[in-house]
């Protein structure tokens, strides 16, 4: 394929970047990766090289965790060069069987996990306590639209993820609506593996979806769902927020009772969606504060420096050559030293890394990893 | 009822069990039950197909040493044209599909494939196919005819003890001409070390419950004696007891063998959406709450490492 | 080299909870929760044909029978490197069994100078297996099912790997032109982006209904079948696992004989 000169250099701002090394000094998967993102901002001013640069597998291991771009003085983005890259493979067609079938799927079902669209809302069977999840019309109307997330919807391990935030909606007397069969994927995947035809078709969709309803706001289970809708989707104008940022507010409103006790020392992990690209660190913090009878202490690196679990990125469909040690793992040994019983998360794809993590690690007796939405089903 | 010929398969020196598999089947439906083996030096064939037919017609040619599926055909529609059976049951092998299509539209009588029953009604049979991967079955009507062809589904009919003793006659190979158009050229085996777990059919798979690297030995010989490659989930694959492309998973191989036991694994929603499309799924593993028994078709609750070598004892004495 | 490859859009039933529901009239089913994709086989008939291309040069034909949804798969293997494209559509041709089926390709191949014509091995709706062995018969070509590996000898033969039970190739010299069914795993499928199908989309689908085929009406549909699938019904199947009851070596027991019935060792 042909690459008109100069496309990346203006497309990524190539020439601004000073190759001071920041980028590289932060990244995560340097621990594990001969990724260096320093090296790829400097070759892709190279038109010439794209398509070399391009072949590279290293490309892939890249998380997007977005730490580079925190660190960067000029205020670049170095993944996004990576992805720009990936992007002329997934063009051509050229990509890794397992980044096919998933976006395939995503495209065919809706989903990026091969399971049926039409079993999007079995999910909803059997919530405690409630009989029936509002799920809106076209035209109706609610404070509250719910996106779900595709993992969460067929993955049996995240399920109750959806299941307790629905408790906590229900117990909160929020007026809130699910979108049922027809929600899709965010196309936030889709694009993190390259393919921005895709990602700009559930750009459309949903936002013409999302637009079918009168609500107020839309509020995700997923921190990638919630980066993409908020900031990456062209012209959707419904204000975005992530559940910690509804749940901080109900909790806040005294709209939400956690009564019941869970005696643990609790550390939260910051999703790097969450927390790296979109600055939300408070609220879990705050919500797990109002948790009765939690203990929380902090990781070292933490916040800002939250050490990523490898999950986004479309990091769950192509794996790393590498067979260093997975950061999750480190992430757990982390957890071990301070002592904590429970590693808390916000986002679908931590909790699944992070809990495989734990096992190979051999501490499920030790210790668990709970969404903050699975503790407040605990305390509710 | 008028005959019922019943295609014998044999390849490289062995008579497969998927002619018994049909003797007995066209037995069960009456009629004359005559055998038709197409080969080269196949006389100990002929006698132990005796034992299920009424009559087992040989044609012995060099012609016919391997299979070819124009040879098969040309001499099939002189031997079917001349002898005008009712019904022609072929196994639906890689041998069977090569041929019931082309065989049927040259004689110009119905056919169909992958039967998985047949019944007569009067001198018509009724036929039970699967569709939609086995999710509903669906009847076949066929066309009124002298002659029917119906591929039949391995193993879906038990082979019967025999009991008859059919007269074998060998026949002239009425294939004139030479074929030429389609020749067979060698047998290759799948190359020793070069695994592609993603066209196995049979798998025995390993997950965490293995606990060490010192119970692969045991894993192995399992396998060994089933005929199956090994595969594992990611955790094997991460902790280096197997190489990366044995991993199956959502970001690793996906697999469909005729037979997944899954030893020792979870069952994580990511590992399942690699092996869903199997066949058979057995799984083994302590937990009785383990996700994998979601989606296996059996299940044994119990520490693997007790009961692979219980199976292994089995498997021995069942292969004599 | 000219080759001519079919395909079909199916169901997606390749998860195990794809439900499948029988419609009122028995013959049909539910159509409305499923998902369509290209059959799987014929996923890697595509593949074979584009790399028969790009190894020997020619044109790739695209054939498909049905309705205009299904455009989407003909789209999709013209992204993939199809030059040209023809789909049968109409409503006479549904119920179409596989003869009728292959007549229905015969009449779309008669203007078309083809070397080799590749079919799916199976589809996964209904699973005959058959349509490219009865073409071949109704072309007068040769033919060889469940072919894996392809190669061309020279302009006039190829040399053609059949996967047989137990992954054991059967080597095949056959002439051309000739009739290939493709079995699954032979290649690894490339990936046709969002934006490649929708540049394939410019690529003209020359549609034929029945009077461009020059069938009569019984020649084609249930009418000019000669097997016809009459009625669906509902297999009994356990939901959940059975399990094997007992101490280790009873269990490893009854798994053992189970396995055998199955004929799996």
């Amino acid at each position: 394929m042909s690459i008109e000169h100069g496309v990346f250099v203006e497309k990524y701002d190539l020439l601004g970047c000073i190759q001071c090394g920041r980028c590289t000094g932060g990244c995560p998967v340097t621990a594990r990766t001969p990724l260096n993102v320093r090296r790829f901002v400097y070759d892709a001013v190279d038109d010439d090289r794209l398509e070399a640069l391009s072949e590279q597998p290293e490309i892939w291991d890249c998380t997007t965790c977005n730490t580079c771009a925190i660190r960067c003085p000029k205020g670049l983005e170095p993944f996004e060069v990576l992805l720009g890259l990936r992007a002329m493979r997934a063009e051509e067609g050229n990509i890794e069987p397992t980044a096919r079938d998933a976006l395939e799927s995503m495209f065919n079902n809706g989903n990026p996990w091969g399971k049926p669209a039409a079993k999007r809302v079995d999910w909803m069977e059997g919530i405690e306590g409630v009989d029936k999840v509002r799920i809106l019309e076209p035209g109706e109307k609610a404070d509250v639209l719910i996106h779900t997330c595709c993992t969460a919807v067929y993955d049996p391990r995240i399920m109750p993820l959806a299941k307790n935030l629905v408790r906590v909606l229900e117990a909160a007397g929020v007026d809130y609506g699910f979108i049922g069969v027809d929600e899709k994927h965010c196309g936030s995947e889709a694009r993190r593996l390259g393919e921005e035809g895709l990602f700009e078709y559930f750009d459309e969709e949903n936002t013409e979806l999302f637009g079918s309803y009168e609500v107020n706001r839309l509020v995700t289970l997923s921190p990638h769902c919630f980066n993409t809708f908020k900031n990456e989707y062209t012209n959707l104008s419904i204000p975005v927020q992530h559940y910690t940022q509804l749940v901080a507010e109900l909790i806040e409103d005294k709209k939400l009772k956690l009564s019941k006790e869970i005696g643990s020392q609790v550390v939260f992990h910051d999703p790097c969606y969450l927390g790296k690209k979109n600055l939300v660190f408070d609220e879990p913090r705050y919500i797990l504060g109002q948790i009765p009878g939690i203990e929380t202490a902090e990781f070292f690196r933490s916040k800002e420096r939250s050490l990523c679990c490898e999950g986004g990125g479309g990091k769950m469909w192509v794996e790393s050559e590498s067979k260093e040690q997975r950061l999750a793992e480190t992430r757990i040994a982390d957890a071990e030293a301070l002592g904590a019983k429970i590693v808390a998360v916000a986002c679908p794809f931590c909790l699944l890394t992070l809990e495989d993590a734990l096992k190979a690690r051999g501490l499920e007796e030790e210790m668990r990893v709970a969404d903050i939405l699975e503790l407040l089903g605990e305390s509710l | 009822m008028s005959d019922i010929f019943v295609l014998a398969e044999h390849r490289q020196g062995e008579l497969r069990e998927v002619t018994l598999e049909l003797l007995t089947l066209a037995g069960e439906l009456g009629g004359n039950v005559v055998a038709v083996l197409l080969g080269s030096g196949v006389d100990d064939f002929a006698t132990k197909i005796a034992g299920y037919a009424d009559k087992v017609m040989v044609v012995d040619d060099p012609m016919f040493a391997n299979f070819n599926a124009m040879a098969y055909q040309a001499a099939l529609v002189e031997l079917i044209k001349k002898d005008k059976p009712g019904l022609v049951l072929v196994g639906n092998t890689s041998q069977g599909v090569d041929l019931v299509g082309s065989l049927a539209v040259e004689l110009e009588v119905p056919f169909t494939t992958d039967a998985v029953a047949v019944s007569m009604e009067g001198d018509k049979p009724v036929v039970t196919r699967q569709y939609y991967g086995g999710k509903i079955n669906g009847t076949i009507n066929f066309k009124d005819a002298d002659t029917y062809v119906v591929g039949v589904r391995e193993a879906a009919i038990p082979a019967g003890e025999g009991g008859k003793s059919g007269e074998v006659t060998k026949v002239d190979n009425p294939v004139t001409a030479e074929i030429t158009a389609r020749k067979f050229l060698e047998y290759v085996e799948a190359a020793i070390g070069d695994v592609d777990i993603t066209q196995s059919t049979l798998l025995v798979s390993i997950g965490r419950g293995i606990r060490e690297d010192k119970n692969m030995p045991m894993i192995e010989e399992l396998a060994g004696l089933m005929g199956a490659d090994i595969s594992g989930s990611r955790a094997v694959v991460d902790a280096g007891w197997l190489p990366t492309d044995r991993q199956v998973g959502i970001s690793g191989k996906t697999v469909k063998p005729k037979l997944y036991l899954a030893l020792g694994i979870s069952g994580a929603f990511q590992h399942v959406t690699g092996m869903k499309g199997s066949d058979l799924i057995v799984a083994v593993n302590k937990d009785p709450d383990a996700p994998i028994f979601q989606y296996a078709d059996f299940g044994i609750v119990n520490d693997l490492l007790k009961v692979v070598p219980a199976l292994i004892d089995k498997l021995k004495e069942i292969k004599g | 080299m000219n080759i001519v490859v079919c395909v079909k859009q199916v169901p997606d039933t390749s998860d195990p909870d794809t439900e499948v529901h029988i419609d009122s009239s028995g013959k049909g089913v539910d159509q409305s929760k499923f998902s369509f994709v290209i059959n799987d086989a014929d996923n890697f008939a595509v593949e074979e044909a584009i790399l028969l291309k790009e190894k020997h040069g020619g044109e790739v034909t695209v054939i498909n029978i049905g309705p205009e949804g299904a455009n989407q798969v003909i789209r999709m293997a013209l992204a993939k490197g199809g030059d040209g494209a023809i789909r049968l559509g109409d409503d006479k041709f549904a119920y179409s069994d596989v003869v009728a089926t292959a007549r229905l390709l015969q009449s779309a191949l008669k203007d078309i100078q083809y070397d080799l014509v590749l079919t799916g091995c199976l589809a996964s709706d209904d699973g005959y297996g058959a349509v490219g062995v009865t073409l071949a018969q109704i072309l007068g070509v040769p033919h060889a099912a469940y072919a894996k590996t392809v190669e061309v000898v020279d302009d006039k033969k190829l040399k053609v790997g059949r996967e047989l039970e137990g992954g054991l190739m059967e080597m095949n010299e056959i002439e051309l032109p000739c009739v290939l069914t493709i079995q699954t795993g032979g290649n690894e499928p490339r990936y046709a982006s969002f934006k490649g199908i929708r540049e394939a989309s410019k690529k003209e689908i020359k549609v034929m209904d029945l009077a461009a085929t020059g069938l009569a009406e019984d020649q084609v549909g249930e009418a000019g079948s000669v097997a016809v699938m009459t009625e669906y019904s509902v297999p009994e199947v356990g939901e959940l696992a059975e399990m094997l009851e007992g101490d280790p070596a009873e269990t490893a027991g009854k798994l053992g004989n189970i396995l055998k019935e199955k004929g799996l060792v």
